[in-house]
């Protein structure tokens, strides 16, 4: 039972589960880390963005790999535009107001947006195939890995440097990286902050619309899919530590091993684990493994 | 402005007063019922359903000389939420019966209720057994849905026929899920005491990621699984499974309960339904059954528009079918009445006799049955020749 294979095996279904889930809460993280907003509606930009790839699939009427990497950054694209437009003329009237102004608008958007894609595209299950080329599976030390999965398990670890490149290695990542230590210091010293807060807010909502029309592929497309993924991804940054772009990393590393192995040991609570471990890094380590504790 | 808004809102409530008082001849049926979430997608052809009957017993003239009325709100698969809105309806809509609820948590939630206001509930769709448990039953429950014993019984009946000794389940980790699975596994160790269970998985319900259930599951080598994944949750973990092999692996021995043979799932999965496992529905338009069936489903054609219309709606009709001949033989709208000739009653209904059992107040309601696959007439796959899995022989 416990062969090495077998154990390769289950380590590689848990990456696999990691690595779209950081692709979901690296967004998530971004968007707190820099805005300090708990966007609970970027499950829904998730959502938006699964319709959407499908939708595109759908008019383009092919089954090629071509058209399904068109839809997938399509939709992302799509979903960032959105994200612009949200948090120009709805959030940031806000922004001076308390905290709990702004979580109850971004719960507000989540049954908005829920509503708005029931509407649009009914509550019909939606599916899109593997792009043709990578249907078929590999057979790695003896444990089958799909080749969509291994794709999604390159493309994880390139969308965190590409991000971490961005912050810091950029002009426009400093002036981020700024904005999140001073706000008013850095509009005093004359940098557009609100720009610079609309783009953050869209490049998140891009990659949560990306991680939404990524999974199109292995997962369902339906009603309740933003409420699902929103709660994960909030126990991966809750593991990772709020707004730290690595946390997110390893929060969803870790969530993904737990899971995993977590089930050969108890496999009657699959989740049990996970929440266990949330638990135990709340009680000792409240600011997460790669967060900072408030200074305040 | 304060008062400017009362007004409005008295001005609202008075004209609503107006519009009830108009229909007080009516008969109102109130149905709670999932119609947002991923549920809405079997929620509102249940209510079509149940909407077709009221309609076709309005267009014989009604019942005991008066129109029936459905009056329907979104229980959004919430139980409490459900609860809420039957409130409302008993309160405010001042229905007569109650009919509906969907998920196995919602059925149990509203039972009480009626129950309190001394109500007739019929359940369509609420599976679990707890429901109409000796312990919860009440003498205004009553549920034309399947049951989990139903289910996993009819599940275990199929599996025993298969030549496999090495049986695995796969079900999500709630009540429902956990019910039937029970039921399964003790009926099959029933039917063939030398199959052995080598293993069972237990996803919460919506998990993203089957993938290490999948892997941890085939170590085991199985070679027949049954699972209770339904809707969503079903289709997702077929577009997991498929490229890990998995199907390929326990040689397509794999019985799908949750009504995986439906055509919403059928049509979400496409091209990628492993075709050759098992699968079982409410209905089947497809079905070579009675006359009274195919007439059905021709009805079912012209009422909701659709060529291969969708084994939900038959849930609804039947419920409202039930409460139409106990209000007939009751020669009374009134619950205690119709109550009181429920229990024993037997209903010629679209997919035969159904009768409630005095016993649990549940129908002997079985399931649709077939083998998956691709037919040229039709997009997306379907059960071949599908059975009536008439559960009368192996209940208690």
């Amino acid at each position: 039972m416990l062969e090495p294979s077998f154990l390769f095996g289950q380590f590689v279904g848990g990456l696999s589960i990691a690595m779209f889930l950081f692709l979901i809460a690296s967004g998530l993280a971004l968007i707190f880390g820099v805005l300090r907003i708990l966007n609970f509606a970027h499950g829904s930009f998730y959502m938006i963005g699964a319709y959407l790839a499908w939708q595109i699939v759908h008019i383009l009427d092919a089954k090629t790999g071509g058209a399904f990497w068109l839809a997938v950054f399509g939709a992302a694209t799509a979903v960032a535009i959105l994200g612009a437009l949200i948090e120009r003329f709805l959030l940031r009237p806000l922004y001076g107001r308390e905290e709990l102004y702004q979580l109850l608008f971004t719960y507000a958007l989540v049954l908005v947006l829920a509503d708005a894609a029931k509407i649009i595209w009914g509550t019909q299950q939606l599916s899109v195939s593997r792009p043709p080329s990578l249907a078929g599976a590999s057979t790695i030390f003896g444990a089958v890995v799909p080749h969509y999965n291994l794709v999604i398990m390159a493309l994880g670890p390139m969308v965190a440097a590409l991000v971490w490149f961005i912050l810091h290695r950029t002009h426009i990542g400093r002036m981020v990286r700024a904005a999140a230590l001073d706000r008013e210091m850095l509009g005093a010293l004359g940098a557009d902050v609100g720009r610079l807060y609309t783009l953050m807010f869209a490049f998140g909502s891009f990659l949560a619309g990306l991680a939404g029309a990524l999974v199109t592929p292995i997962k369902t497309v339906n009603p309740g899919m933003d409420v699902e993924i929103i709660v994960e991804a909030f126990i991966v940054i809750v593991i990772g530590g709020l707004g730290s772009l690595w946390g997110a990393f390893f929060g969803a590393l870790i969530y993904g091993q737990f899971l995993s192995f977590g089930i050969l040991i108890f496999p009657r609570f699959s989740i049990f684990s996970v929440f266990a471990l949330m638990a135990i890094i709340l009680v000792i380590r409240p600011w997460g493994l790669f967060g900072k504790p408030l200074s305040r | 402005m304060r008062k400017a808004l009362l007004a409005a809102a008295g001005a609202a409530v008075l004209s609503l007063g107006v519009a009830v008082d108009a229909r007080a001849q009516d008969i109102k049926i109130g149905m709670p019922m999932i119609l947002s979430g991923p549920g809405a997608l079997f929620g509102e052809p249940a209510l079509k359903g149940a909407q077709m009957a009221v309609d076709e017993a309005n267009a014989k003239g009604g019942v005991l000389g008066r129109k029936l009325q459905l009056i329907y709100k979104d229980s959004k698969g919430n139980p409490d939420e459900a609860v809420r809105v039957a409130r409302e309806m008993i309160l405010k809509d001042e229905v007569d019966f109650l009919v509906g609820t969907f998920t196995g948590a919602e059925g149990p939630a509203v039972s009480p209720i009626a129950k309190e206001n001394k109500i007739v509930f019929i359940a369509p769709v609420s599976k679990p057994d707890a429901l109409t448990a000796p312990k919860n039953l009440h003498p205004y429950l009553f549920r034309t849905a399947t049951t989990t014993t139903i289910e996993g019984r009819s599940a275990a009946e199929l599996i025993a026929k298969l030549s496999v000794k090495r049986i695995a389940t796969i079900s999500p980790d709630y009540a429902y899920g956990q019910e039937v699975t029970a039921a399964f596994v003790a009926h099959l160790k029933k039917l063939k005491p030398d199959m052995e269970i080598v293993d069972q998985q237990w996803p919460k319900l919506g998990e993203a990621d089957y993938t290490p259930f999948i892997n941890a599951q085939l170590a085991k080598q199985p070679d027949a699984v049954f699972s209770s994944l339904w809707g969503g949750h079903f289709v997702t973990f077929i577009k997991q499974a498929t490229p890990l092999g998995y199907f390929k692996r326990i040689n397509n021995n794999f019985v799908a309960g949750g009504e995986a043979g439906s055509i919403e799932s059928a049509k979400a999965i496409g091209d990628d339904y492993p075709l050759g496992i098992w699968g079982n529905s409410y209905d089947a338009f497809n079905w070579d059954g009675p006359p009274a069936h195919k007439d059905f489903i021709e009805r079912l054609k012209k009422y909701t528009g659709q060529e291969q219309p969708s084994s939900w709606p038959s849930v609804g009709y039947i419920a409202v079918q039930v409460l139409v001949e106990g209000i007939r033989k009751a020669n009374s709208t009134k619950s205690d009445d119709v109550a009181k000739v429920l229990p024993g009653l037997t209903v010629d209904t679209p997919i035969g006799k159904q009768t409630i059992s005095p016993k649990n107040h549940s129908a002997n309601r079985g399931q649709f049955w077939g083998k998956m696959v691709k037919d040229p007439r039709y997009t997306f796959a379907v059960m071949e020749k599908p059975m009536y899995l008439d559960p009368t022989p192996f209940l208690d």
